[in-house]
């Protein structure tokens, strides 16, 4: 027992110490710590687990494999995840219609690689454009001409998009599921651990992607428009931004991001239907909203939190309790910490 | 919010209106002219009423926004189900349990989410609906996704258009009472509604579980329509469904509520000629409507009879051509170039006949001079508080005896304001200590700070926009309307005398500050100046004892400016106040104030007589920068 509460505190103290605002400005001043803090904060906490399941006696191959299934379900959240914290950061509009997108993406690389015949790269491609034009579209039309209402007005038109988006896929897909084909079929073994080639490359898709989005948002002309937008949407005007312009940017970046998790999903999770998009689409909202919204890493780290978790729920108590997760984390975060876990936190001013 | 002038003439129409419309429906449903499926497509109708007016509470009234409300219609289904199939208790026990199952729901998720704004909110909102429907899929008791067979059957139309009615009317009267008000007060300025002594806190988690008791209720008819209930009934599809009949009808309004309930539940009936197209045309419409008209089809409006009147002269003026009784349209007159009406106002204002002393000698009238010797009114010490590392004010004292007029200037940014925001509690201070009237209030609430006498205005104007002139001023009577809530429901013949008490109070406040033309205007569409004087009169109506003003001539012309000081003396008298003031008008401050405090970077800096002010070299010093050698 005592093992068991004393491997639990390592983990937690590796947590806050990864969390604490002040004490990392601090590690970042000092050239030493600069670098191996984080890998360090990580090895410490890898093994706070390892000692905590021995202690549990669990069967650690079985653990680490839920792991990298939650990684894989955690990437598929990311990347949706990274979709709704940019538009809400620069419109704050809670995007209900992007989980479809989601879901338009995964039926544009379904078609790309069976009537096509594409390799995967190619339709990637095709899956990200298909949603960014649909995703532009839906902001023009529907989103546009309500800026200045209030934003229920939004939050319910994006809620009739969605609606929209799912009945028109009923007519157009039908709603009978449709299989991927397989397109990754090695598997590894490390450790005992089986870690499919389609794990593989969802992960390193996904963290590549952000890697892309981190350096667009923060080193390109449009992405600093995007910042500064974040900030203040008449101020970006006044000094020359195309407002309009870098929203439909926006929206082409953050819908392209949730078309490649459609064509992602597919090669792991092949089955897909019209109606898949709207639990990963909250989930995945939950998820930015955890990472703390509008932040770009918040959102990969709340998805792949979310993802974990849900699949230790479904290995260790049970499937059914799999949708409570997201919504009971969610809920903890917004209690204790409002402005998710790597959000900073505002004072309203009287 | 739209008033009919005779409430009670108005509620009469309502009830015979009803009483009539369940009479006919009930006669046709007896005679069988109005087949089972019919009737039940009503009593959906009926169902969708009840949720969808009393999500307006939360989101449309109190202006939280709630994504979840499915979840607590479940929890009243449930209770519902599981006491008609276990204890096969009658129909009128369930729909009691319910309501009470879904208010304890509502309380428990309330009480931690309501700290929250906006969107948070509405996420944790979606995100506990979503909880309440895992749970019941996976308690034993609720029989998971089989669900619940064998509820008893209550189809009864005449019942169920019994509940939506009861239940109609008293979200009604709770919205059109001081309940009502301060509910609104919360939507349009929660700062705002605090300093009036409104318990924010309570009254949105108040809102909140009224919402959920009531959406329980609808459950329970639910279950007892269905006779069968799984989880899948209370999706997140179906709060999104509530959430959309309340948006389109106009969030705010009751009659819109229910009208756009109704037809929505019976468009989808309508639109079975084009079957399999249906669930593509239901969210077109919703997005056009949407595009179009944007506040719903009725805005923050009501239809009450007298709307129905006047839009039938207006068909009449239209089409008949006799305008006999033409709309009367509040002529707009042009607000006197003075500002002030002072000459007139104060004849009606003085219920004794006693007339105000307008010379402006200070003290001279209803207030004896204060006692030098006795214990402060307003007692500071050390008060200072901090932002991170910045020191906003440090080491803050004051002390001012009843009915002083007292001036606190100092630079932009000395921290004046934050001065006034630790007074009255919306900023508690990091250190010190604050007296009033000998009590400490450096650690209350402002809401309770507030009842305890303390009123203020706004430096950047916190009116409830949306509002009329009147409404605001009525609002900040929450505190002395001299009725309760239980008192609002019931409506005996003494709460329609103390509201009109309100209302004609409300009125000679406005009259006092020039403001009788326009009280039925909206506070957004009043000129600068009478924005800053309704904030007076809001805060004259809390019955202050030590009133607060931050700026009060910021924007007047100097016309307006020497008005507005007569005024602010003739106030202090007149309503035996003491009055401490926050102004860059250095004019008015020398010419108005007793003493005058000094704050420079948060430090207190001189405090003295005007004279003494103007002649301190550091007071100079702080203004005008040091003089060069």
């Amino acid at each position: 027992m005592s093992r068991v509460v004393a491997s639990l505190l390592l983990c937690a103290v590796c947590i806050l110490l990864a969390l604490l605002r002040k004490y990392r400005t601090h590690v970042v001043s000092n050239p030493a710590l600069k670098y191996s803090y984080y890998p360090a904060l990580i090895l410490l906490a890898a093994l706070g687990i390892n000692y905590l399941l021995t202690a549990l006696g669990a069967n650690k191959v079985y653990t680490f494999q839920q792991a990298v299934y939650g990684l894989s379900l955690g990437s598929v959240y990311a990347l949706i995840a990274l979709g709704y914290t940019m538009v809400y950061g620069i419109i704050r509009l809670i995007n209900f219609a992007h989980g479809d997108i989601y879901m338009v993406g995964a039926y544009a690389g379904y078609y790309a690689v069976t009537v096509m015949h594409l390799p995967f790269v190619p339709a990637l491609v095709i899956a990200m454009v298909a949603s960014s034009v649909l995703g532009v579209l839906i902001e023009r039309i529907a989103y546009k001409p309500l800026r200045n209402s209030p934003r229920i007005t939004l939050l319910i038109t994006a809620i009739g998009m969605s609606l929209l988006l799912e009945n028109v896929g009923q007519k157009l897909f039908t709603s009978t599921p449709r299989t991927y084909p397989t397109i990754f079929k090695a598997s590894y073994e490390v450790f005992g651990v089986s870690v499919d080639q389609s794990r593989i490359i969802i992960f390193a898709v996904t963290v590549l992607l952000m890697i892309g989005l981190q350096y667009f948002v923060n080193y390109t002309k449009p992405g600093m428009a995007m910042r500064a937008l974040s900030q203040d949407r008449d101020a970006a005007r006044l000094m020359g931004i195309n407002v309009d312009r870098v929203i439909s940017v926006t929206f082409a970046v953050g819908s392209a991001l949730a078309g490649a998790a459609g064509i992602l999903v597919g090669i792991v999770y092949p089955q897909i239907k019209p109606t898949m998009g709207i639990m990963p689409g909250l989930k995945a909202f939950v998820a930015a909203v955890i990472g703390g919204i509008g932040i770009i890493p918040g959102a990969m780290l709340g998805g792949m939190i979310i993802g974990v978790s849900e699949n230790f729920v479904t290995a260790y108590i049970s499937s059914s309790w799999r949708d409570a997760i997201a919504f009971g984390l969610l809920i903890l975060i917004l209690l204790v910490k409002p402005s998710g876990l790597l959000g900073k936190s505002v004072r309203e001013k009287v | 919010m739209q008033r009919h002038p005779n409430q009670l003439k108005g509620s009469l129409y309502w009830i015979a209106a009803s009483a009539v419309g369940l009479l006919i429906l009930n006669y046709l449903v007896a005679t069988d002219a109005l087949d089972w499926y019919y009737a039940g497509v009503l009593s959906t109708a009926g169902i969708y009423i009840i949720l969808t007016t009393s999500l307006n509470l939360i989101n449309g009234i109190t202006g939280q926004l709630s994504i979840g409300h499915a979840g607590f219609m479940a929890v009243g289904a449930y209770t519902a189900a599981l006491l008609s199939v276990h204890y096969d208790t009658p129909f009128v026990v369930n729909i009691l349990a319910a309501f009470a199952t879904a208010a304890v729901a509502g309380l428990v998720i309330g009480l931690p989410t309501l700290r929250l704004k906006g969107d948070y909110l509405a996420i944790a909102t979606l995100g506990f609906g979503e909880i309440i429907r895992v749970v019941i899929q996976n308690l034993k008791v609720t029989r998971g996704a089989f669900g619940i067979v064998g509820i008893t059957w209550v189809d009864n139309l005449f019942y169920t258009e019994i509940v939506v009615l009861l239940s109609v009317v008293i979200i009604w009267r709770i919205v059109n009472s001081a309940t009502g008000r301060a509910l609104i007060a919360i939507r349009e300025d929660e700062t705002a509604a605090e300093t009036m002594g409104i318990n924010t806190t309570l009254y949105k988690v108040m809102a909140f579980a009224i919402g959920s008791a009531f959406a329980g209720v609808a459950g329970a008819l639910y279950a007892h329509r269905m006779t069968y209930i799984s989880p899948n009934d209370f999706t997140f599809l179906k709060s999104v469904d509530i959430l959309v009949m309340l948006v389109l009808g106009g969030l705010g309004s009751i009659t819109g509520a229910v009208v756009s309930a109704f037809s929505l539940t019976l468009l989808p009936e309508f639109l079975r000629f084009i079957d399999e197209w249906r669930m593509v045309i239901y969210p077109l419409l919703l997005v056009v409507v949407m595009l179009f008209r944007p506040q719903g089809l009725f805005g923050t409006k009501e239809i009450d009879f007298g709307a129905l009147g006047a839009a039938f002269r207006w068909l009449k003026s239209r089409f008949g051509g006799a305008v006999g009784s033409a709309p009367q349209r509040t002529v707009e007159t042009a607000s006197p170039s003075s500002g002030m009406q002072t000459e007139v106002q104060t004849s009606s204002l003085q219920p004794a006949g006693v007339q105000p002393d307008l010379s402006g000698q200070p003290g001279s009238a209803a207030v004896a001079p204060a006692e030098p010797s006795s214990r402060p009114f307003l007692e500071v010490n050390g008060l200072s508080i901090y932002y991170g590392g910045l020191k906003a004010v440090s080491d803050f004292n004051m002390s001012l005896p009843e009915g002083a007029l007292h001036g606190l200037i100092g630079p932009n940014g000395a921290g004046k304001t934050t001065v006034f925001n630790m007074l009255t509690g919306l900023h508690p201070p990091s250190e010190g200590e604050i007296r009033f009237r000998r009590k400490r209030i450096d650690r209350l609430p402002p809401y309770r700070i507030s009842s305890e006498g303390v009123a203020r205005t706004f430096q950047n104007i916190r009116l409830f926009k949306d509002l009329t002139v009147l409404d605001n001023v009525k609002t900040a009577f929450h505190m002395n309307v001299g009725y309760g809530f239980g008192a609002s429901l019931v409506r005996p013949p003494s709460y329609g005398v103390k509201e009109r008490r309100v209302t004609s109070e409300a009125e000679r406040l406005l009259e006092i500050l020039g403001l009788q033309e326009r009280r039925m205007e909206l506070a957004r569409n009043l000129p600068y100046g009478e924005q800053r004087r309704l904030e007076i009169a809001r805060a004259l109506a809390t019955r202050p004892r030590l009133l607060l003003l931050d700026e009060p001539a910021a924007g007047m012309n100097p016309q307006e400016t020497a008005s507005l000081m007569e005024l602010i003396r003739w106030i202090r008298d007149e309503f035996a106040l003491t009055i401490l003031l926050i102004e860059h008008d250095m004019s008015l401050v020398m010419r108005l104030c007793e003493r005058i405090t000094v704050l420079d970077y948060g430090v207190t800096i001189f405090e003295g007589t005007p004279d003494e002010v103007k002649r301190n070299p550091r007071v100079i010093e702080a203004y005008l920068g040091q003089e060069a050698n």
